[in-house]
């Protein structure tokens, strides 16, 4: 009634093995495995290197006074696995910027950008970021000359940002720009997670060099055996190669990043959490007090949510990303806080669909954007901004409460 | 447990693995209840779930007991009680949804359990003569965890022949590592190969409804077209390899579900190597019977041959309708038919106007193998379309493109389908012809071995990497 498959049929039909396949079978298999794994690591050490700087490396982090601050002055190279040799030159005001605040001139429309590692274009060369980008870029839209100053830290809290934002205002902005991602809004979490991190650098085999034999000795004694292999297979380039492959995909990089222990995902659920409303509301009063300060030194504030790599690519699936999330809900949260305190949103959320693949202008592991991704978001931005009925930026446009230009 | 997951797999190979303590049969019969009791526990942990599906059980075999006391009168009323609970079961949508159970229950196998109820009733009402069928056996025959998810559709003699052997059949190392081969074959498809090709469907389907300049669209279309009978393929084939391979090592011969279906140069000749028993299932239940009491009652030569057009588009119309409730599977249906009797009518045609002879020669030709052999993929995954997508999906879909592009779209992936498989028999075909003493070197030991071994680290690094459920099997729904 059925026909055998061929392959299987023309195959020799002795039943037992003989004696010697008994060791060579064997011996073959694990040859064959070492050698695919070894060349496979082998290919992924030379494409995925890496420098054991990195921009952090310019940054005091845990100073419980002031929190995450730059190193005035400080140069330092890195190369993350997915990313190519770059250098960071901190200002002598501790910011990843070329110049400092100078004088600014009357035809000049002067914007100082704030926020964490997103806004200071971590992980792409400086001339990549928005902040290089948006002056040229904006310019061109609306006839007027800008120029943008980089005052984003990484690792910063919204509280922290709210306690530099006298160095902005110090800067006599026309505007200052805030650029939120949303593991900002996640004040409590993210502090705990550095504390977490601090207290496991020496137990977790974070560096992907992963020959640390302590390191993988503290791993099994801390976790099962499982989820000890899966820890350490994570670090070594053959895990970064295939994720670098595999997560191109939106919807295999949605699910993957849905299913990560490590991964905050009650931003995108459509339900809030109790949690999820406690860390909005601390994100609410430091909003409160960055938008204060603005408005009393006579400074619009703008805020624009960037979204993760997550969050994008579910903005470009539309129907087809999981049941229970909705990558837009951040947005209107973040809209009715910033305005709630008189400041301006902008929505480049949208923007997002119009791309095919989105979620490629961030690095898959890292998760920050690429240059290609920065490129993208200060199109957007750009889009918005250009369209903002500020006099001072577009004389063709009406002005609109709470975004008068300075005095 | 209900996908080829890590844990399916080695469930199995522990229940075959104690299944070997003994070569009797009622020690195999054992270890094969109590294994699949379990797995039905992994399943569900309430036992009133299974209430329904267990229901459903009782009266196919009270029928059974029914027919074997010489009601055999009774078996097209039997039959459509069947049919008819089955259908209730399942929830058709096109009945009205009060008179559904409200509570929830396990559905799970019950399609493939429908068929093997099924079976047992024709054949008992149809021969007088078949022996008792105890009520253990039955149970065993209807609810074998490795046919119980998605088949195969295997007939109880061929299962009882297996398994209730006095002497079993060998089982020598050859024979087992073959097996442990096929397995990781099997789970390479469902785990790897199966979840590439959703990725890619997924993220096609997802650009189909993005504001897209139309040349990413016409190629996002191009990718949604031809990639779902990959995906069912690897997803489906994938498991059928692992449940083969593990009832084979628990000494019972499960049959062939595929057999290089794309390989297939046309509609008729592919659903005799895709899903093989389901097939062969409805030929012999539904086919034939039809096709002979048509033939019965008209005896007209001239339209005879078009009987079997008809019969055709019955038999693959309820294969369609079988696959879901929703109508959506009825378009299935409509069109898996439609295939079938137009590829009759075009053999019909061509032997009438070129005579059987050039009719045969014709279509021995490479080139029309090979252009036939893209049509008929080409065919399968346009009615694939209602296969996978609702209607919502449907409709975005086919209105993202002109009709005009749609066009070009499918012939473009007609020709591409055509090239690729063509070049693929080539490149199988030639590497299948380098042979030593003992067969082709490609299915030796050896590389055997070599390409288990790739594919296993392969997977199980995968596996690792995305720590993400198994993906679903697609039959199971059914």
């Amino acid at each position: 009634m059925t026909r055998p498959n061929a392959a299987n049929a023309e195959r020799p039909k002795e039943a037992k093995l003989e004696r010697r396949d008994w060791m060579w079978l064997p011996i073959l298999s694990v040859l064959t495995i070492c050698l695919l794994a070894g060349s496979v690591e082998w290919y992924a050490r030379r494409v995925f290197a890496r420098l054991p700087t990195a921009g952090e490396n310019c940054l005091v982090v845990n100073d419980p006074s002031d929190g995450a601050r730059g190193i005035p002055n400080c140069v330092v190279r890195e190369k993350i696995p997915e990313g190519q040799v770059m250098e960071y030159r901190f200002n002598s005001s501790g910011y990843r910027d070329n110049a400092d605040f100078g004088p600014k001139s009357a035809d000049t429309y002067r914007i100082v950008m704030v926020g964490t590692s997103v806004a200071a274009g971590f992980r792409v060369p400086q001339e990549q970021t928005v902040a290089a980008l948006l002056p040229a870029d904006l310019s061109q839209r609306t006839g007027r000359k800008v120029e943008v100053y980089n005052q984003g830290l990484p690792l910063q809290t919204t509280n922290s940002i709210a306690r530099h934002l006298n160095d902005a205002i110090a800067a006599n902005p026309d505007m200052i720009l805030w650029i939120v991602s949303p593991l900002d809004i996640s004040y409590s979490a993210m502090a705990e997670r550095r504390d977490a991190v601090g207290r496991r650098e020496g137990a977790n085999p974070r560096n992907p060099e992963a020959g640390d034999w302590s390191s993988i000795k503290a791993v099994f004694a801390t976790e099962s055996f499982q989820t000890s292999m899966a820890t350490i297979f994570s670090h070594t380039r053959t895990a970064i190669l295939l994720k670098d492959l595999l997560y191109e995909s939106p919807s295999q990089y949605v699910q993957a990043a849905l299913m990560g222990a490590d991964y905050k995902k009650e931003f995108l659920q459509s339900g809030s959490s109790a949690e999820w409303l406690r860390e909005l509301k601390e994100f609410d009063s430091s909003a409160a007090d960055i938008e204060g300060q603005a408005r009393k030194a006579g400074i619009p504030l703008v805020a624009v949510l960037v979204p993760d790599r997550t969050q994008a690519a579910m903005i470009s699936m539309m129907d087809e990303c999981p049941k229970g999330f909705d990558p837009y809900k951040l947005g209107r949260e973040l809209r009715s806080i910033i305005v709630s305190h008189g400041g301006t949103y902008v929505d480049i959320l949208p923007q997002f669909r119009t791309v095919p693949n989105p979620q490629l202008g961030y690095f898959a592991i890292d998760g920050h954007p690429n240059a290609y991704g920065q490129a993208m978001i200060a199109r957007f931005l750009t889009n918005q901004l250009a369209g903002l009925p500020i006099p001072a930026m577009s004389a063709a446009a009406q002005p609109q409460a709470g975004l008068q230009p300075r005095q | 447990m209900d996908s080829a997951s890590f844990w399916f797999v080695l469930f199995g190979l522990t229940a075959a693995a104690v299944s070997n303590f003994s070569r009797s049969s009622v020690w195999r019969s054992i270890v094969l209840f109590v294994a699949t009791i379990v797995f039905l526990g992994l399943l569900a942990h309430s036992l009133i779930v299974f209430l329904p599906l267990m229901g459903f059980l009782l009266f196919g075999y009270g029928c059974l007991l029914l027919l074997e006391h010489g009601w055999s009168r009774a078996l097209a009323w039997i039959v459509t009680a069947v049919v008819l609970i089955y259908i209730w079961l399942k929830k058709y949508t096109f009945l009205p949804e009060t008179i559904f159970l409200h509570r929830f229950y396990l559905t799970l196998g019950l399609s493939y359990i429908f068929f093997r109820v099924l079976q047992l009733l024709i054949d008992m009402g149809e021969n007088r003569e078949k022996p008792h069928l105890k009520f253990g056996a039955y149970l065993l025959y209807t609810l074998n965890f490795t046919t119980f998810i998605s088949g195969p559709i295997q007939r109880y003699d061929e299962f009882a022949r297996d398994q209730f052997a006095a002497e079993p059949i060998p089982l020598g190392s050859r024979v087992v590592g073959l097996q442990l081969e096929r397995i990781v074959r099997g789970f390479f498809k469902v785990n790897v190969l199966a979840m590439l090709f959703n990725m890619v469907r997924v993220d096609a389907l997802a650009q189909m409804y993005q504001p897209l300049p139309a040349s990413l669209k016409l190629y996002a279309a191009f990718r949604l077209c031809i990639i779902y009978p990959l995906f069912l393929y690897a997803n489906f084939s994938g498991y059928i390899d692992i449940v083969i391979s593990l009832a084979r090592l628990m000494r019972v011969r499960l049959p062939e579900n595929f057999d290089r279906p794309f390989s297939a140069s046309s509609v008729i000749d592919f659903w005799n190597r895709w899903h093989i028993t389901l097939s062969n299932w409805l030929k012999a239940y539904v086919f034939n019977p039809l096709l002979v009491a048509l033939m019965r009652r008209i005896s007209s030569l001239a339209v005879q041959p078009f009987l079997a057009v008809f019969c055709f588009f019955v038999t693959f119309f309820l294969i369609g309708l079988w696959h879901g409730r929703t109508s959506e599977f009825i378009v299935f249906g409509v069109v898996t038919g439609g295939g079938m009797s137009i590829n009759k009518l075009w053999q019909i045609g061509l032997a009438r106007a070129m005579g059987r002879k050039g009719y045969r020669e014709l279509a021995k030709r490479p080139i029309y193998v090979a252009f036939g052999r893209g049509l008929n993929y080409i065919w399968f995954a346009f009615t694939l379309f209602w296969f996978w997508g609702d209607w919502r999906q449907i409709d975005a879909i086919f209105s993202a493109l002109r009709p005009a592009e749609w066009l070009g779209v499918w012939m473009a992936a007609w020709l591409a389908v055509t090239v690729t498989l063509a070049m693929w028999e080539w490149l199988r075909a030639a590497l299948l012809s380098i042979r030593t003493t003992s067969g082709p070197v490609l299915v030796n030991r050896y590389a055997l071995v070599v390409y288990a071994s790739v594919l296993g680290l392969t997977a199980l690094v995968i596996t690792v990497l995305l720590n993400q459920p198994a993906p679903p099997i697609v039959y199971k729904a059914f």
